[in-house]
């Protein structure tokens, strides 16, 4: 075991919190149970650290066993950092029936074949996801494992999770997983957030979907509050109405957590007098930015409570149908401008 | 009536008293005591009687309500069943007008309103027909339709999905829950436009099998646990390998691949047998069971091969 091997081992552990330190260690199967068991869980992290680092040599690991022992702490937190999502385009006939096996193996080899020094650890997870971790190099250095870039994978779907991706490597990446995938190309579809299971049950549409049926479910139970029995009816169906309308836009029970979208605009004054807002050459640039803890949620109590118009407007409503949450709009196009999203 | 007045005070002695005045006055006095009370009970006997009699009087009128009731919102609803079901028009009209009161005339009535509603339901199952037996709701205010596609396997039902298309100018899928993996670009390419019908038959055939395909893997894993092994799988079912073991002293392990390459298809395509022994995959029992992996759903085989013995 090298410097640079303890060093990201000492780091790795650091990262991990003290409670998870247990598990993320038993997930790793590079002990022998007897050396599992002789590591104490209550002594200081340095302590744990260097009885750990010991054992390591005992068993002579190296730095690609120590980079699997991060990938594990990345799997049980899919919420560290912040995700963006690309959609691979056009499958072919092969990219229904691809396996790990396969997958692992061409990945490996493409991205290899492009750039020399580069550490890939790949492990499939419960769930059926593909869990990539890369360290990039270049021609004349090791491998950087301080700033992995991590993504994530489900075979036979369109979809492509990355995390921490450099422009420099984004190409190099996007090659490999074409080839890897079976597909045509790959792009940008513009969603991001920090929520990984939330970006992927929004795309895989996993999460609460409300159609309209034909039994409109009964009312709900009200508080026996009646001023008018009439009115009060009245009241209900709206509330009924408004909450179906929001329902069917964003979905029931808990929907995916976003935590921004964002608007670019380039418009036009469109007023009457021609004033110095009409004699302007340049577009209007204006950015709208919506941020909460869970967007979607916001947006949905927006429309059911009465406070936004309705029917949603299909800027807001994009964000769910469209799995996106970057537009960018312009006076050409009627609506959304052409920037690709995700087809649906 | 008989009058019933309360004795006065003179009269109605304690016997006591009586005594004290000989034995005639208080013979009198038992007398009065006699006629009083057999008063009293005959009084409480009439009122009884008359209480039964009122309680049949409303009986009567009750019966006779509902009579009346049943008669108006049977005439009511042949009324409007009436122009439905033309055909059977006068047979309804003799119920309507038919005054007599009787028990054929009831059956009758009771007979006509099951036709005409079974007319109403051969109707609704025609129109069902001819939308191809799927559940069809107007959605966005009359400028859509939102398609529900239920999945079943062996007589379960599994999940539904759906699908809201856009019917304003051209057809259009709007939204959908159906899940990534199912090509429903390419079915919409090929027949959205041209054969609503055919494109709806086609993904409830491709959803149908993958809801298959999982219940099967499902099955295994849950009836077949600790005796079969799922190895691997993948998001569409459409490549499992299943490991199960020869009985006997080596217990040599047996995987199984079932490919299903036709994806509107919950059976496989091809089995392929592979073992360490390899001279075990060309017995002709494991030859046997390859062809019924084929032909028969994967964990009714294997549980008929456990029951048999022929797997650990």
């Amino acid at each position: 075991m090298d410097d640079s091997a303890k060093q990201l081992l000492r780091l790795i552990i650091r990262r991990i919190p003290s409670n998870k330190l247990y598990s993320t260690l038993r997930k790793w199967e590079h002990l022998s149970k007897k050396q599992f068991e002789s590591l104490d869980f209550t002594q200081p992290k340095w302590l744990i650290c260097d009885n750990l680092l010991s054992l390591c040599e005992e068993n002579d690991l190296s730095a690609k066993h120590v980079t699997e022992l991060e990938l594990i702490h990345r799997i049980e937190q899919p919420t560290q950092g912040a995700w963006h999502v690309c959609q691979l385009i056009d499958a072919q006939e092969e990219a229904l029936t691809s396996d790990l096996l396969q997958f692992r193996e061409s990945f490996k080899l493409h991205l290899k074949g492009l750039i020399s020094h580069v550490a890939v650890k790949i492990k499939k997870h419960e769930d059926d996801a593909i869990w990539i971790r890369i360290a990039w190099g270049d021609n004349f250095t090791k491998p950087n494992h301080l700033k992995p870039t991590y993504v994530v994978h489900h075979l036979q779907t369109p979809y492509v999770f990355l995390s921490g991706l450099n422009v420099k490597h984004k190409p190099l990446l996007h090659q490999a997983l074409v080839l890897a995938t079976h597909h045509e190309s790959i792009k940008d579809v513009h969603l991001s957030g920090r929520c990984l299971t939330a970006l992927r049950d929004l795309l895989m549409r996993q999460y609460k979907q409300v159609f309209p049926v034909k039994h409109p479910r009964p009312l709900q139970e009200r508080s026996p509050l009646l001023t008018h029995p009439n009115i009060e009816n009245e009241h209900a169906k709206h509330a009924e109405n408004r909450l179906q309308m929001a329902s069917e836009v964003f979905g029931d029970g808990t929907l995916p957590k976003l935590e921004t979208a964002l608007y670019k605009l380039e418009t036009r004054y469109r007023g009457k007098e021609r004033g110095t807002m009409g004699a302007r050459e340049e577009p209007f640039r204006g950015v709208v930015r919506f941020s909460s803890s869970n967007i979607l949620e916001s947006l949905k109590y927006c429309t059911s409570s009465g406070m936004a118009a309705a029917p949603v407007t299909p800027l807001l409503s994009s964000i769910v149908q469209k799995g996106r949450n970057y537009f960018v709009i312009t006076d050409k196009g009627p609506g959304l401008s052409q920037t690709p999203g995700p087809k649906v | 009536m008989v009058d019933l007045k309360p004795l006065k005070r003179e009269e109605w002695r304690t016997p006591v008293e009586c005594l004290k005045e000989g034995v005639l006055s208080h013979l009198n006095v038992l007398e009065m005591e006699a006629l009083r009370l057999s008063r009293k009970q005959q009084l409480s006997l009439q009122q009884q009687s008359r209480v039964d009699d009122l309680r049949i009087m409303v009986e009567k009128l009750r019966a006779q309500r509902d009579h009346l009731k049943a008669r108006a919102q049977s005439t009511l609803s042949l009324q409007q069943l009436k122009a439905m079901v033309g055909q059977r028009k006068e047979v309804c009209d003799d119920d309507a007008d038919g005054d007599e009161e009787g028990h054929s005339e009831s059956l009758q009535l009771h007979l006509s309103l099951l036709m005409a509603k079974r007319a109403q339901v051969k109707d609704l199952l025609q129109g069902h027909h001819l939308i191809g037996g799927y559940d069809v709701t107007e959605a966005s205010r009359g400028k859509g339709v939102c398609v529900s596609i239920a999945t079943a396997f062996q007589g379960h039902y599994l999940e539904t999905y759906n699908l809201e298309l856009d019917v304003a100018r051209t057809v259009r899928i709007s939204r959908h829950n159906i899940p990534p993996f199912i090509p429903l670009e390419k079915l919409a390419q090929d027949n959205l436009q041209t054969d609503l019908r055919e494109f709806l038959g086609t993904l409830s055939k491709h959803l149908n099998a993958f809801a298959g395909r999982r219940q099967q893997v499902c099955l295994i894993q849950e009836v077949l646990k600790g005796s079969v092994e799922v190895m691997e799988s993948n998001a569409l079912f459409n490549m499992v390998v299943l490991m199960c073991t020869e009985p006997g002293q080596k217990g040599t392990a047996v995987l199984c691949t079932l490919e299903y390459s036709d994806l509107t298809r919950f059976l496989p395509t091809k089995v392929v047998i592979e073992s360490e022994d390899k001279t075990l995959p060309t017995t002709p029992k494991w030859k046997e069971h390859q062809s019924l992996l084929l032909e028969t759903p994967a964990h009714t085989v294997l549980q008929a091969l456990k029951r048999k013995g022929q797997i650990v």
